[in-house]
């Protein structure tokens, strides 16, 4: 059976539940006192779709079917309907359809499967193997080493925070997703011509980021079946390849990782694996929240800019605020200029300064003495990720409810050029369901509240000695989720 | 056991061949049905507000008695209009985005003026054309 498989309990320097599905009493871990932590179901399991993932074409035939979308979508920034959002293919489709199903069904059920299908990286990674389809051993570009100082989230934060700088821009000018989409192939690659392997998914990729630390919180994950059999495969070849498949390119090793953060999915290991060991799991949502494996200050401040820019988005595009909305736009310089201090500011120093408030708080209230206040911030600032993808999702139906109808016409004339080539051009604006948004967005918070909360008590006992001083030292956490919840109900529905 | 040369070969020409489908692929497939759809038109009028560019040509020649076929797309922010009034012809409002294709046939030789017909920015007077009919 697949299922125990994440539970090992070698080399952790911490005495006690370091895994999903442990607890100090020995017994088995569960998701709000139902779902057990453990539970796994192998997807792969199943004859046919072992099969797939082991082919060559797979997930290649997605990948060039997104390139096929993609390249309509950068078209459109240069043919299409210039300032007009709403009958932009580009527009439409990057920041509606692909935004909402990422954020909504991509990230929380698959976990990083966009980076499975996703074509942006793919003309250098194309370049840097010399080959397409099949398995090689040259090498083009340099194939240099990223510097381990840079081996972390860093770089990924600020770029993705200097995105969110043109949010104002993206929703109404196609030019600039063709910039912001143009780039990042072009950057790709760059990258993937000096450096080794996937290093620009790894640590540049500003989409990477978010989805790395979101999709610990995903309901799939990729991971090895039965670690004995990795054991006495000395060869290793889902580390350094075979003629069936490359070794990881996301520099994985797909025999012993326990966490989705750095999983690109893409299924190389499936096709190296001779003994055919690995196993695409579903699985209860957020454990990997509760693996102690490349926890950091990057990680963190990752939650902390994800809830600022969940914040701003919706006072930039739905609130009442006219002036802000004005300045995001970039309508007078300073006036983008003030939003861009007051968006970093907030992002980077005040979100964080009240964590660390509250981590203090906890710290203190624990009564334990010699823990690090680092520790208990680094660790309980996982707890921020089931609210801040509910936040997240609770957002995105705001946009995608009352603008989804666009979508129809978007697909029949592409460049505002009056084109039907479905015969859907004619629709007209129908917003959907917008007497529901408000308690679907209700009910998002609240899930994703409930979720935080019982990771955030998880993850209390994992980091505190014991269990009075965790639930003590729980106290102040669960006042701040229950405060930022309050916060986001009030932003989204009042 | 070495993978055969042919075998290669197709594969590596397959690649090749997707590889194009997926790129030049889209981009000539909608070029080439633009072009199959606009080739009867006299003019794609481009319309934007006088700041931003103006109508675009602004100035169109046109032969007596010959069929006009016109688009006038309208690519701003902006509700934007369209009519040449001495023609009798007006496409209405056009929302940002919308386009409206005119046809009409000119029986009088001479020089007529098109307009913007919705106020769109301060400089909306300045929101105009020259139609010419030799
Ligand atoms: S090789 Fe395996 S571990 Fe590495 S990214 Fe691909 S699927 Fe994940
Ligand atoms: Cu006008």
């Amino acid at each position: 059976m697949s299922n125990e498989n994440n539970n090992n309990q070698t080399d952790n320097d911490q005495p006690c539940c370091d895994q999903a599905g442990c607890n100090q009493s020995g017994s088995r871990q569960k998701l709000l006192g139902i779902i057990p932590l453990d539970w796994r179901f192998d997807l792969a399991s199943i004859p046919l779709i072992r099969w797939i993932l082991k082919q060559r074409w797979f997930p290649l035939c997605f990948i060039f079917m997104n390139m096929f979308l993609f390249m309509l979508i950068l078209m459109s920034g240069v043919i299409g309907g210039f300032s007009s959002g709403n009958y932009s293919f580009g527009i439409m489709m990057v920041w509606i359809l692909w935004w909402v199903v990422l954020m909504m069904i991509l990230v929380p059920v698959f976990s990083r499967t966009w980076c499975m299908v996703c074509p942006l990286p793919s003309f250098g990674e194309w370049l840097q193997r010399i080959k397409i389809f099949g398995v090689g051993k040259k090498v083009g570009g340099l194939n240099l080493k990223w510097p381990k100082k840079l081996s972390n989230m860093w770089i990924m934060n600020i770029l993705f925070l200097m995105t969110t700088y043109f949010s104002g821009f993206f929703t109404v000018r196609p030019l600039a997703t063709f910039f912001m989409l143009g780039s990042l192939i072009v950057l790709g690659i760059v990258f993937m011509m000096i450096f080794e392997k996937r290093t620009f998914c790894l640590y540049v990729c500003p989409v990477s980021g978010f989805q790395g630390l979101y999709s610990n919180l995903g309901m799939s994950e990729i991971r090895v079946k039965d670690p004995k059999i990795c054991e006495k495969h000395k060869k290793k070849t889902c580390v350094t390849g075979n003629k069936n498949g490359y070794g990881c390119p996301w520099m994985l090793e797909p025999h012993s990782f326990k966490k989705n953060t750095y999983c690109g999915m893409c299924l190389e290991c499936f096709k190296s694996c001779p003994f055919d060991n690995m196993a695409f799991n579903l699985r209860p949502p957020a454990t990997d929240l509760l693996v102690d494996e490349k926890r950091g200050l990057d990680e963190a401040w990752k939650c902390f800019i994800m809830l600022a820019i969940a914040v701003m988005f919706y006072v930039a595009m739905m609130g009442p605020w006219g002036t802000i909305k004005n300045w995001v736009r970039g309508e007078t310089f300073i006036g983008w200029f003030k939003f861009i201090s007051l968006h970093t500011f907030f992002a980077l120093v005040v979100i964080p300064g009240i964590f660390g408030i509250f981590a203090w708080l906890s710290k203190v209230v624990s009564g334990e003495k010699d823990i690090r206040l680092k520790k208990v911030f680094v660790n309980l600032s996982y707890s921020l990720v089931p609210m801040g993808l509910a936040a997240w999702i609770a957002f995105s139906f705001g946009f995608l409810l009352p603008n989804g109808s666009y979508l129809l016409h978007i697909f029949s004339d592409p460049f505002a050029r009056g084109w039907d080539l479905f015969g859907t051009a004619g629709i007209p604006w129908t917003p959907f369901g917008t007497v529901w948004l408000v308690p679907l967005q209700f009910f998002t918070l609240l899930g994703g509240y409930l979720v935080s909360v019982d990771y955030g008590y998880k993850l209390c006992l994992q980091t505190f000695a014991d269990t009075a001083t965790a639930k003590r030292g729980f106290i102040p956490l669960l006042v701040l989720l229950t405060l930022v919840t309050i916060a986001f109900g009030w932003l989204y529905g009042g | 056991m070495e993978a055969n040369l042919p075998m290669k070969i197709i594969k590596s020409t397959l690649s090749i061949l997707l590889l194009l489908f997926c790129t030049i692929g889209p981009i000539y497939a909608s070029l080439r049905y633009e072009a199959s759809l606009t080739k009867d038109f006299t003019a794609d009028i481009v319309a934007r507000t006088p700041e931003k560019g103006n109508f675009s040509p602004r100035h169109i020649k046109v032969q007596v008695g010959q069929k006009v076929k016109l688009r006038v797309r309208n690519v701003d922010t902006v509700m934007h209009g369209f009519a040449i009034p001495a023609l009798g012809i007006d496409a209405g409002e056009l929302k940002a985005g919308k386009n409206k294709i005119l046809e009409f046939t000119p029986t009088k030789p001479g020089i007529y003026d098109f307009y913007c017909t919705t106020w769109c920015s301060e400089f909306h007077l300045q929101m105009r054309g020259i139609l010419e009919v030799e």
